[in-house]
């Protein structure tokens, strides 16, 4: 969404009669102007804010507060106490005993917000908000990677199917047809079971849960691609083209694809978001990363088998939350930006 | 109409043959020696899988031949016995699989059913008023909260009405679906049942509400911008009029077309909502049999999605047509 002024091309400054007419008019390229239109929405400019924010959040963070690692357990020790009541009756007086054992543990788990540990140690004894920062990395990356995949995966094939048409055509829309019926994450259930009886190390699992949902998620954009260039393919300029004796992959890349890239990029924003989404479901279903590795959605899990963790620990579990709403909804604001920047129709 | 509906029956069973054929093979992919300890390991755990099941189910999945022949037959031996609606014996339950599905479906029916009302009787007068005010403040406020909706996590944020609702203030039940010290006859059990359902339906409604509103802003905006609304308000129609009749009637077109689209999600469960309050919903079911590895019944619920989401394309398709006379099927 945007401001409520009138869009702007060009700009009036005092007329100098005299100089000829472009040097009193200042010419905007249209990347001027959608970097303008989206700088001048407030929303999009906060998503941006979010996004940049935890990028340097969890990518240079780790860097500068060093004090704990990811794995990294705080082994300073913790006294728990343990009071048991027994009440005895003797001879018609009762007795009530206070029993308080003290018992030494080693790690120094589910410690409160204090200096040492800004927000808390979870039940293991690893610090909250270092694996908050570990944890960013490992879902920014894999949904950088899967949205990426996605895209050269959807507009290969998308333009390939709407380029050729023909048999060509028929054959990959029929796969899509059939990849957006597989159910999503019970397709993902088998998978994991799949990796589980095959022993992948547990850094890299996530990774390969990822391509596969590649490999079913690019038939959104490769329909977006395809209808795209089947209209494109008709105007004059590819006509010129034709005649020019471009090659057909010049012409593919050269001259279509750029005239898709303003559907891409949306798509390619809001489906980070998703992307960031389906990580952390994983991840919470304990699927994805597993523990003692960090990622937001795997420090959310403790809470469906521990309820003490739930009710009295929120520190545990609920920045990891935020993050995952902070992320998603950056992308999804940076998305709707872009999509209103990018809109030629738009007026304002 | 007749033909065009006959053709996609077909085509739609030609889907389905591509999906079984993914999901089988994905299946195959399973080391049998792993799903012998899983066997093994449920009867440890006091569960009694009998060697008939195990062995009509490698019979029935052609498991244990792995030459290329082997897997080919033991798909048509699976996709024959699928044909005639046989989808197996659950291992953990110990009943056919069908049954397994239809008993849990319930569950899982009434909890979305009663969100997708409420998602609709909340989605679509929010959308109109963004719409009809838009780039005010309420189309701003009402944009950003839905985004906000939209970008939560199910399972984070139906753990924090859990705690907050349930376990803090102790308003509603924190999970199950009934309350086992109590036995309810009649309308206090349905009330028991309603008081259960209340914040996984809670959950459900906040977080699909944005999508619907979306939408319905954008289909609204369309409609407003063309020309017979600019005719309608140029005979001097009340604004009230022009929203509610001429302009809101046209944006339903979309709107029913997506219900149709809405079939699978009203009987394929929940999964992570229902695994969050522990009710006994179809995809809790299926989230606990796949951890076990009861395999018939990891196929054939997958199995049931993909006709679900088969179905609603194509009634989808089929409503476009019936609700819009401009389209013409063929």
């Amino acid at each position: 969404m945007e401001e409520k002024n009138n869009e702007q091309v060009v700009e009036n400054k005092p007329v100098d009669t005299e100089a000829p007419l472009d040097k009193n008019v200042r010419l905007m390229s249209p990347t001027q102007m959608v970097v303008r239109r989206f700088f001048r929405s407030k929303l999009s400019i906060v998503g941006l804010i979010m996004v940049v924010g935890l990028f340097i959040f969890s990518f240079f963070g780790p860097m500068i507060y060093t004090q704990w690692g990811e794995i990294e357990l705080d082994e300073s020790g913790k006294t728990e106490y343990a009071v048991s009541t027994t009440t005895y009756t003797v001879n018609g007086v009762e007795y009530t005993i206070h029993q308080t054992t003290e018992k030494s543990l080693k790690d120094n788990f589910l410690s409160a917000p204090s200096k040492e540990h800004i927000l808390g140690t979870d039940n293991e004894g690893y610090d909250v908000f270092v694996r908050l920062m570990y944890g960013g990395r490992i879902s920014l990356t894999v949904s950088f990677i899967a949205v990426f995949l996605i895209t050269i995966l959807g507009v290969i094939l998308g333009g390939v199917a709407g380029y050729f048409g023909g048999w060509i055509d028929n054959l990959i829309m029929r796969i899509c047809d059939v990849l957006m019926c597989l159910p999503g994450v019970p397709i993902l259930l088998i998978i994991s079971t799949i990796l589980d009886a095959s022993d992948i190390d547990a850094k890299y699992r996530i990774y390969l849960l990822m391509i596969y949902l590649t490999f079913i998620s690019w038939t959104g954009t490769a329909r977006l691609v395809r209808g795209q260039i089947l209209s494109l393919r008709e105007q004059e300029y590819m006509v010129a083209a034709e005649a020019m004796g471009y090659s057909t992959a010049r012409k593919i890349f050269k001259h279509l694809i750029p005239n898709v890239m303003p559907q891409l990029i949306v798509q390619m924003s809001l489906s980070l978001g998703s992307m960031i989404l389906y990580e952390a479901t994983l991840s919470y279903l304990n699927l994805g990363v597993k523990a003692p590795y960090a990622a937001w959605g795997t420090m959310i899990n403790i809470i469906s088998t521990n309820q003490d963790v739930l009710q009295n620990h929120w520190y545990v579990w609920v920045p990891a939350g935020i993050c995952i709403v902070i992320a998603v909804l950056g992308f999804n604001f940076v998305g709707d930006g872009l999509r209103d920047a990018l809109d030629p129709k738009a007026r304002r | 109409m007749f033909k065009y509906i006959i053709k996609r029956i077909a085509y739609s069973i030609l889907i389905l043959l591509g999906v079984s054929l993914i999901i089988y093979f994905l299946i195959r992919l399973m080391p049998v020696d792993f799903i012998q300890n899983k066997i093994n390991a449920m009867n440890q755990g006091g569960a009694t899988v009998s060697e008939e099941t195990v062995e009509a189910m490698y019979k029935m999945y052609g498991l244990g031949d792995n030459s290329f022949m082997g897997i080919l037959g033991g798909y048509f031996s699976w996709l024959s016995a699928l044909a005639r609606f046989d989808l197996g014996t659950s291992f953990v339950y110990g009943i056919p699989v069908a049954r397994v599905i239809v008993e849990h479906m319930g569950v899982s029916f009434a909890v979305a059913l009663i969100a997708t009302i409420f998602e609709f009787m909340i989605a679509i007068p929010l959308g109109i008023t963004a719409a009809t005010h838009q780039y005010s403040l309420r189309d701003y406020i009402v944009t950003i909260l839905v985004m906000i909706g939209i970008s939560l996590p199910s399972f984070f944020f139906g753990q924090m009405l859990k705690d907050v609702l349930a376990l803090k203030l102790g308003w509603f039940p924190a999970s199950g679906l009934i309350d086992a010290t109590a036995s309810h006859t009649g309308i206090a059990l349905l009330m028991d049942y309603l008081r259960h359902m209340f914040i996984p339906i809670l959950t459900i409604v906040i977080l699909s509400i944005g999508a619907r509103m979306r939408m319905t802003r954008t289909n609204m905006l369309e409609v407003l911008g063309s020309d017979y609304i600019r005719t309608a308000r140029a005979k001097g129609l009340k604004e009230r009029v022009v929203i509610n009749k001429h302009a809101f009637r046209n944006t339903l077109i979309p709107l029913v077309t997506s219900m149709a689209g809405l079939l699978p999600s009203l009987f394929s469960g929940a999964i992570i909502t229902e695994q969050v309050f522990d009710l006994p919903g179809i995809g809790n079911i299926a989230l606990d049999a796949m951890n076990r590895g009861d395999i018939p019944f990891i196929m054939g619920y997958n199995m049931f999605l993909a006709l679900l989401s088969v179905l609603g394309v194509l009634l989808a398709d089929l409503m476009y047509g019936i609700v819009d006379p401009r389209v013409k099927l063929e």
